[in-house]
This record gives C-alpha cells, sequence and structure tokens, in this order.
C-alpha cells in the first residue's frame, strides 16, 4: 500500500516539475534566445577572423561563410523553427539537464557547462543550511518542551515574544551586522567565502571549512530556532493536553520520560515535517544570504549570475532549485506518511 | 449584514482583541508608522526625497558619512555639527567701474572635531574675481582661494575648501609641523578643514587639538561691469554629524529616506497580503464548493503554484523583465497566493454542508451567491491573521529583490538603501548607521505585524489557547 503512494506521489511531483519547466521555457523563451544568438554571432566572428588570418580567403568568400555558419548554428539550435517548437525543445533539454553553456561565468575547473557550474555549488548549500537547520531543530525541540511544559508562564512568552521580534528580520540583514560586528570590530571570524586563500591541507583543511561555517551558520540559528521553538511548542502542547500523558502522570512516570517518550513520540512526525520543510523554505527564502557572507553556493550564483547578467546560468540555477524544491516536498509527504500510520495512503485526500 | 450587526461585531472583537497585550503592542507600533506616513511632510528635512533621491546635486551641501546627532550625548570628543551661515555682514566699495563686495561671516566652533569641509555658495550673473580668507581666533590668517567665478541666472556657483584649498591648508601647516610629520602626507591627501580647525602647534597633522572660538570667513568679491550682480551668497558648514540618523557616503539624508520607505513598505505588504489571501480564499472557497473533477482540477493548479520556489522565481522574473514596483506586487501576487488555499478549502468543505446552505440553495441562490454573500463572509475573519502574518514576507522579498539591484529605481525603500549601503562599502567601514535603520525598520515592521497575526490567531484559533 506504501509503495503504492510512494510511486503515485514521485510521478505526481515529476509531472508538475515538468510543468513548471515547461511554464519557465514559455516566460524566458525570448531572454533566453537572445542570449544564445549573441553566443551564436560570437562564434561565428571567431571563426571568421580564424579564417581571414589564413589569408587565401577573398572578403566576398569570407562574408559568405559567415552567413552560412550563422544559418548553421541558427540551425543546430532550433532557431528557425516556429515558437511553439523551440519552448518545447528548450522545456526538453532543461528537464534532461540540458543546460547550455554559461556566457561569462566558469566553475573551479575553468568549465563553461552550466550544469557542472551548478552541481558545483549544490553541495556548498546543502552543507551551511543543513548544518544550520540541525542545530535549529535541536535547539528547537529543548526550547519548545521546555515551553510547553509550562506555557503561559514568563519563559514560554519571552521567548514567544522573540520568535515575533525576528519574524520579519531579514537574514541577510542580521549577516551584514553580524560580519560588521564580529568581522570588522572584533576580529574573531573570516569576512567570508568557504576556504582561506590558499586553503590548509589535510585535516586543517576541514578546521578551517568549519571556522568559516560558524558565523553563517550562526546567523541562520539565531533568526531561526525561535519560530522552530514556537512551532514545537504548538504540537507538544497539543500532545501533552491528550489524556494519555494525563494517564502516565497519574501513573507516577518520572516527567522526564513522560515529555521524551510519550509525548515526543507523538509529536515527532509533525516535528520531523517542519524540521525538514523549515529547512526546504530556508534555502529557497535565504539564498541571498549566501552573497553576503561570500558562501559560493546556490544563492551566490543567483547573485553573480545576475550581476553579470549571465542568463542561461541563471536559468539552469532556477530550474535546479525548483527541482530540488519539489524533490524535498515529496520526500517531506513521503517521510510524512511513512512516520505517521494515522495517514490514510491512498485515501482520498 | 446590517451596519448595527456589524459595529457590535466588531465591538466584541476589539474586547477580546484587547486582552492580547502583544497585539496591542503591535497594533500601537502600526500605528506609529501610520502617523509617521501621514507627517511625513512635515517631519522629512528633505521635502524632495521622493523625487530626487538618486540626484547627486541634491545632496551637496551635506557631509558625507557624517555620524547620527545624537552620538555627541555617548561621545567624550563632540563633533561638529552641520550648519548654514546665512547673513554675512557686506561691505560695498567702489573703484571706478569696479565694485568690491566684502561678505564677512563669523562660525563660533565650540566642538572637538573638525567640519569635514566648507562651502561657499553664490548666486548671481556676469563674471567675477574673489578672494576667500579665513582668520583664527589665535590671529593667523589663511588665504584659502582665489577664483574666478562665471556665473549664470538661477545657477549656483560653489567653492569648495576641502577640494580647491589643499594646497593652501598644506602652506600653512608647513609653518608649524615638523618636517617628519610633514612628509608623511601628500599635498593631495590632506584635509584643509582638519587643518583650519586645529591649534597651530607640532602634531597638528596627526593629533590635532581643537582650537575653539570665533572663526572670520570673508569673501572679497570683484565685479568689473555695473549690470553683473551677487545674491544669496552662504557659507555651508558641512560638520561630521547630521540629523537624526546621519548620512550615507553619497551625503543623502538617512533620516528622509528612512521615512520615504515607510509608505512602500506598507504599500508592498498590505497590498500583496490582502490580494493574496483574499484571491487564496475565494479560490478555496470555490474548489471546496464546486467538489468533484473541479475541486481535483483546482487543486493540481493548486499543487503546481505551491511547488515553485518564490524567491529563485521572483528573482530571474525581476532579472528578465525589470518590473515596476506595481508589476512587482502584481508578480507577488500570483505566486503567494497559495498559502492559505488548503486551511480555507477544509473550512468550505464544513461550511457548505451547514443547512442554511441547503436553504439557501432550495430558494434558487446561484452558486456566485451563495460563495460570495453566504461562505466566503464567513471565512474572511479567520483569514485576517494570515493576511498580517503575509505582510513581513512580502517585505522581505521587495527587500531581497532590492538587494540584488532589481527594485524599482523610481521610488526609494529600505532594501534598496541597504542596497547602497552594502555596494557602497557600509560594512567594510563600520558605517552602522547606513545599515542597521533601514533593516530595523523593516524588522519592527515585520515585528508589528506578527504581533497583530499571531493574536488574532489566539484569538479566531481557540485551541492553541494556554488551559
Amino acid at each position: 500500500m506504501y509503495w503504492k503512494y510512494v510511486i503515485k506521489r514521485v510521478i505526481n511531483g515529476i509531472v508538475i516539475y515538468i510543468i513548471l519547466i515547461f511554464i519557465f521555457s514559455a516566460l524566458f523563451n525570448m531572454q533566453m534566445e537572445q542570449t544564445v544568438r549573441a553566443q551564436i554571432d560570437e562564434v561565428v566572428k571567431g571563426e571568421v577572423m580564424a579564417q581571414s588570418t589564413s589569408g587565401k580567403w577573398t572578403p566576398e568568400q569570407l562574408m559568405n561563410w559567415s552567413k552560412e555558419r550563422k544559418v548553421y548554428y541558427t540551425e543546430l539550435y532550433n532557431l528557425n523553427k516556429p515558437v511553439f517548437e523551440r519552448i518545447v525543445t528548450r522545456a526538453v533539454d532543461t528537464i534532461l539537464f540540458r543546460y547550455g553553456k554559461s556566457t561569462i561565468i566558469k566553475s573551479a575547473f575553468g568549465e563553461r557547462d552550466v550544469v557542472k557550474i551548478i552541481f558545483e555549488t549544490v553541495p556548498r548549500t546543502l552543507l551551511l543550511f543543513g548544518t544550520a537547520a540541525i542545530i535549529d531543530v535541536i535547539l528547537g525541540i529543548l526550547i519548545g518542551i521546555k515551553k510547553a511544559q509550562k506555557p503561559g508562564k514568563g519563559f514560554d512568552k519571552g521567548t514567544s515574544i522573540a520568535t515575533m521580534i525576528v519574524f520579519g528580520m531579514p537574514s541577510w540583514w542580521l549577516g551584514m551586522l553580524m560580519i560588521m560586528f564580529f568581522v570588522y570590530i572584533i576580529k574573531v571570524f573570516p569576512s567570508g567565502g568557504m576556504h582561506s586563500t590558499p586553503p590548509p591541507a589535510g585535516f586543517m583543511y576541514h578546521l578551517d571549512t568549519l571556522w568559516h561555517l560558524t558565523l553563517p551558520v550562526l546567523t541562520l540559528v539565531i533568526i531561526g530556532f525561535w519560530g522552530r521553538a514556537f512551532l514545537i511548542r504548538n504540537i507538544v502542547l497539543s500532545v501533552l493536553q491528550d489524556d494519555y500523558i494525563m494517564s502516565a502522570r497519574a501513573r507516577g512516570i518520572p516527567e522526564r520520560k513522560v515529555l521524551f517518550g510519550h509525548a515526543l513520540r507523538t509529536a515527532a512526525p509533525p516535528i520531523v515535517t517542519m524540521a525538514l520543510l523549515s529547512l526546504l523554505v530556508s534555502v529557497s527564502g535565504g539564498i541571498l544570504f549566501e552573497s553576503i557572507f561570500s558562501w559560493p553556493g546556490m544563492g551566490n550564483l543567483y547573485w553573480i549570475s545576475v550581476e553579470q547578467s549571465d542568463i542561461p546560468v541563471l536559468m539552469g540555477d532556477l530550474s535546479f532549485s525548483t527541482g530540488l524544491y519539489i524533490c524535498g516536498l515529496v520526500i517531506l509527504d513521503l517521510i510524512y506518511g511513512f512516520l505517521d500510520p494515522r495517514i490514510k495512503v491512498g485515501g482520498k485526500a | 449584514m446590517k451596519l448595527k450587526d456589524l459595529r457590535g461585531s466588531i465591538s466584541e472583537f476589539w474586547n477580546e482583541f484587547r486582552k492580547v497585550k502583544s497585539g496591542l503592542v503591535g497594533l500601537g507600533i502600526f500605528v506609529f508608522f501610520l502617523l509617521l506616513l501621514i507627517f511625513e511632510p512635515v517631519l522629512a528635512p528633505f521635502s524632495e526625497t521622493n523625487t530626487r533621491w538618486r540626484d547627486i546635486s541634491y545632496w551637496d551641501d551635506n557631509p558625507q558619512s557624517a555620524y547620527p546627532i545624537w552620538v555627541n550625548f555617548f561621545s567624550a570628543k563632540k563633533y561638529a555639527k552641520s550648519s548654514v551661515l546665512k547673513d554675512p555682514q557686506v561691505s560695498e566699495e567702489a573703484f571706478g567701474t569696479n565694485r568690491m563686495m566684502t561678505y564677512t561671516f563669523e562660525y563660533d566652533y565650540q566642538y572637538d572635531i573638525a567640519p569635514s569641509d566648507l562651502i561657499l555658495k553664490i548666486q548671481g550673473t556676469g563674471a567675477a574675481m574673489m578672494d576667500l580668507t579665513f582668520t583664527r581666533p589665535d590671529g593667523e590668517t589663511v588665504y584659502l582661494t582665489s577664483s574666478n567665478l562665471k556665473m549664470v541666472e538661477g545657477g549656483v556657483s560653489r567653492i569648495s575648501v576641502d577640494k580647491g584649498s589643499k594646497s593652501e591648508a598644506y602652506d600653512f601647516l608647513g609653518g608649524f609641523e615638523s618636517r617628519d610629520n610633514m612628509r608623511k602626507f601628500q599635498r593631495s591627501s590632506i584635509k584643509p578643514a582638519a587643518i583650519l580647525f586645529a591649534k597651530a602647534q607640532e602634531n597638528m597633522l596627526i593629533d590635532p587639538e581643537p582650537l575653539k572660538g570665533k572663526y572670520t570667513i570673508q569673501a572679497a568679491i570683484l565685479l568689473q561691469r555695473p549690470e553683473d550682480t551677487i545674491s544669496n551668497v552662504e557659507l555651508v558648514v558641512p560638520g561630521r554629524v547630521f540629523g537624526l540618523l546621519g548620512t550615507d557616503a553619497f551625503k543623502r539624508d538617512l533620516f528622509s529616506g528612512v521615512l520615504a520607505g515607510i509608505k512602500w513598505a506598507l504599500l508592498i505588504g498590505l497590498l500583496t497580503a490582502i490580494v493574496s489571501v483574499m484571491v487564496g480564499v475565494i479560490y478555496g472557497v470555490i474548489s471546496a464548493y464546486l467538489g468533484g473533477w473541479k475541486d481535483s482540477a483546482m487543486q493540481r493548479v493548486f499543487e503546481v503554484f505551491n511547488s515553485i520556489p518564490l524567491l529563485p522565481v521572483l528573482i530571474v522574473m525581476s532579472a528578465v523583465f525589470k518590473p515596476s514596483i506595481w508589476n512587482l506586487i502584481l508578480i507577488m501576487c500570483i505566486f503567494y497566493w497559495t498559502g492559505s488555499v488548503k486551511t480555507v478549502r477544509s473550512m468550505g468543505l464544513q461550511i457548505k454542508e451547514e443547512t442554511f446552505i441547503e436553504a439557501t440553495r432550495a430558494l434558487g441562490a446561484s452558486n456566485f451567491r451563495i460563495i460570495f454573500k453566504h461562505i466566503i463572509p464567513l471565512i474572511i475573519p479567520y483569514s485576517f491573521a494570515s493576511m498580517a502574518l503575509f505582510i513581513p514576507g512580502a517585505i522581505v522579498y521587495e527587500a531581497s529583490i532590492s538587494l540584488l539591484g532589481l527594485g524599482d529605481a523610481t521610488i526609494v525603500t529600505w532594501g534598496q538603501i541597504l542596497r547602497d549601503a552594502y555596494t557602497g562599502g557600509a560594512v567594510i567601514n563600520g558605517i552602522w548607521w547606513w545599515v542597521i535603520p533601514p533593516g530595523l525598520m523593516i524588522a519592527i515592521m515585520g515585528m508589528s505585524f506578527a504581533f497583530i497575526g499571531f493574536a488574532l490567531d489566539k484569538i479566531l484559533h481557540p485551541k492553541l489557547r494556554t488551559r
């Protein structure tokens, strides 16, 4: 039964991804084609230059040849087909991860393949936001349970107010302040990036990464864990009001065991979902955060490609983050269905 | 619904709301923002902030990167305030057809840290020669500059000591400063104003001691033709502190900028939240009410929209289409409405089965009438909470887009000020008064709506109330 649900949900996700890619292709078709045309012009110009230096051809021949090459490339990239067909081919290309070549940006190895540029950044983004999310959730669980234990009391109220204070605070702004304070006033942390230059070798390499990771993660946790604690409090609070908790307490089971054994067990599925969802939201919502810390992840790639107006990288980045986001949503549903047997699998939504 | 009923339900609601303290605080902050918005024309020191924020000439008389004025309360050394000296003593002498006009300004200097510049502004017509002399309380006199003025009707001639008198100040310095110290600085790298207001002694370049007292600045202007005129001679003293929030590296008054950002933040937040939540409510109710395959189809469409990562799409759309602020709001509404659909749909499914809906249907009411007249008014109050909680998100999204430099360049928003601060090196140079206020405003506005939203949530969903 569960496997049926898994397959259904995965297919659903894939279909949505394909639809979205089609929408993006249609929306941004003009822009992409402009870039491709510019790239073709550049390539043809290079070829003509190479031929003219050899000195064998007359100017007229060169002209004709350049026209021929242009027609050849236009056909190669399907630019002579009707609009609809172009959109479809672009969408299919994107779905198959054929993002094309970048105009300016290069990967660490100097490649201009957009896929390679993006794949390079994904693990870094996951490292940053994953670490922050793990710390977030652990802190959130500890504080959330404390809050739920004595709802409405000083500690609960204080932390709730803190939740609301950071509610509308842009994480990148806090990042700027943290950099100003911890990097330029008391010089404790590096100003950004992922490694020192040159990066140290061996074990020190990892320590160096950790050192660079500390400040951004600290910022993310400061912004994030209040909200996490608030949600966990609400989840645990509604569980704590159940009868079986009362009966457990009446039987004289120690409070710690009631909280962590009984209550947290029942509250686990929504907490896990929430943790994953928060990771998803913070990755998609906090992408600009990376560029403040010059963390070379996917968010920073958005920044760079916007600054240098490198459209293919921008589009590739968008398609890939959409894919990741949908993946996350699917995994979320699957885990939820797995953890909570009360969810009717295969039933109507 | 009759007016009386409405008033009754509002007062009932207010009685509930009054009990939630945090909600009242949020409401208080919101009202404060509204007041600031209404009195912006009175409060803003620079009335043309909204239209000329990016016009460098408008801000030319201000000091660059000046501290907020209240820094003087906390600092042991007092920074010079900015001021404009408007009423010089005027004397006129005639030499045949030539006239010599002398304008004498008195400047009482009682600070520890010198102003950043002295700017003489002259309006008039025709050509003139001008000598600027600077007399210090200790009797030293410095000839600052002599320049030829070519004035046109309506234009303003500006003579900046900081730009034009480096050489003269350096020569003045040479009389007192040791040779070793002199060698450390180039003629072009000194700050004339800092030297002019320092005690004439050794080390005045490196560790200047302030010379307090009355300074006299004299502008002698020689007019050669009888039809030439001079008017409105002013001496601007750009200090080291300026206004409530200081100035940025482009000499703009940050208080005016932050004040101008309020209306855009409120507009973006409220409009986006109200429109998108309303769309979500209508969509959810229609989907629940119609049921069957129409419901399924609408849910599929909802799923597609719900799977879009919002900020990346916003960034790419802004980068490609370069939208104005109105189009940006529209784009945000298009992708933002999904948040409330699920809860609204489940509520709609419940309400749909109520007997009064059945009765209305039996009376022959159309679907349209049932949905908009009977179901949606019941759900609207519950959507207020999500509206309030949507607002901060919308403001932050706009700020993020602006931070990337993709915002609407015809307006002033907090995000754009932060963009300028970030690219203008405020973080590296520690210009905290450029970074903190706009971001803090975003945070405070978000906080106020969070307070209101959570309070509404508490009232409307009593399940989460603490027992």
